[in-house]
């Protein structure tokens, strides 16, 4: 027979919802499994809190509970496998760090060499993760690309980069780390990448971003041009008329993105005049009543 | 058992997005193989736990960044209490 919800949260049948929230959230910061780990018999109780607050925390099921519709027993939601079952395994894994008490074995007595040995010469031991570092090219982080990186003791390992890879991303190869010993595997190499900033190209999210000069003709007149692209230059149609700040978009033509498919590039135009002053240019544009009569800056607040 | 990206999305119940922003504060940091991402089952009740963090705890993103260096510790520092554990009750102390 389940207990009363309402028992089980610790809070009166008129309690409010933020109320029940708050008596949840309190008793499971105590029980949850993944915040005690050491902690047997937390899981059983945080199963009961978690079933209670499933049936108080929804208004519907409440107001049901409230009116004798249902009572609290069958609804125990499936239960996943709580993180610590994986992190306190036998054979361990990569997310567990040793920041907590890594000063320890520096010490000189005889608990600090039982904490080394146990960390470095246990039998059966899985090796230490191995930490790079390696900085890829901008195009290469698009397109992907076939890396070596070179250790310290001189090997060398490829790492393959991901198309659409981000800057800072952690590549992980399995069983490239440090050997175990025993039966413990070999830990795992990360690493991780570095995009060198381009000198064309930023990005932002799954788009690319480009500054393009156009001459003023194109400008005016549109016409036909040649963009990059970080996999190939591609031809762009510049529409009569365009301005500087005006921005294009090549679809498909940004970066990959990890579902499928691909972000696209836009390109914000910015018009050039010729490097040295034109007479003929200038002449026309003194005799140009229409370009003297545009004031770009009329109805602009600033 | 070892899987991949959609099975993963399927199994932790995210969403691919969600799953970029966690791979991007390095929250989770899955096995890298030539054919793609590759995730344990440790990776997907890691994903369970962020989600409860969020979700049933409301701990906002910064929260969760610090929530999860603590626990890796954690269980770091248990780790290496079992072994030193397993050594004074086997060895030659």
């Amino acid at each position: 027979m389940a207990s009363n919800p309402y028992d089980v949260l610790g809070v009166p049948s008129s309690a409010s919802a933020a109320d029940i929230q708050k008596a949840y959230r309190k008793l499971a910061k105590k029980l949850h499994p993944d915040l005690n780990p050491g902690n047997k018999t937390a899981e059983e109780k945080f199963k009961e809190v978690a079933a209670a607050y499933d049936v108080l925390g929804d208004a519907e099921k409440r107001k049901r509970f409230d009116n004798g519709e249902i009572d609290s027993s069958g609804t125990e939601q499936p239960q996943h496998r709580f993180y610590r079952d994986f992190a306190g395994a036998e054979e361990g894994h990569s997310y567990t760090s040793s920041a907590g008490f890594a000063d320890y074995t520096d010490e000189d007595d005889a608990f600090a060499e039982l904490l080394r040995r146990s960390r470095y010469a246990r039998a059966n031991r899985r090796g230490e993760d191995l930490h790079y570092r390696l900085a890829i090219e901008f195009v290469e982080s698009i397109t992907g690309a076939d890396k070596r990186v070179t250790l310290p003791d001189g090997g060398t390992l490829d790492v393959k980069i991901p198309p659409g890879l981000v800057d800072g991303q952690v590549l992980r190869l399995k069983s490239k780390g440090a050997p175990g010993a025993g039966k413990g595997g070999a830990g795992d190499a990360l690493i991780e990448v570095e995009v060198l900033p381009d000198r064309r190209f930023t990005r932002d999210g799954d788009n690319i971003f480009l500054e393009l000069p156009i001459s003023l003709s194109e400008a005016v007149l549109g016409g036909q041009v040649r963009v990059p692209t970080p996999t190939g230059d591609v031809t762009m149609s510049v529409p009569k008329g365009s301005n500087t700040g005006t921005t294009l978009r090549l679809r498909g033509k940004g970066a990959p993105r990890r579902g499928g498919g691909s972000g696209d590039e836009l390109v914000k135009l910015k018009i050039i005049l010729p490097k040295s002053p034109d007479p003929e240019l200038e002449a026309f544009v003194a005799n140009w009543g229409n370009g003297k009569n545009f004031n770009p800056r009329e109805g602009n607040a600033s | 058992m070892i899987m991949g990206i959609q099975q993963f999305l399927t199994s932790s119940g995210i969403q691919m997005q969600t799953l970029e922003f966690w791979l991007e504060q390095e929250w989770l940091i899955p096995e890298q193989t030539a054919s793609g991402m590759r995730f344990s089952e440790t990776d997907v009740a890691r994903a369970h736990l962020i989600q409860s963090l969020k979700v049933d705890f409301g701990v906002n993103d910064e929260g969760i960044d610090v929530a999860l260096h603590l626990i890796d510790q954690l269980h770091g520092i248990r780790r290496a209490l079992a072994q030193v554990h397993e050594e004074m009750r086997g060895g030659s102390v």
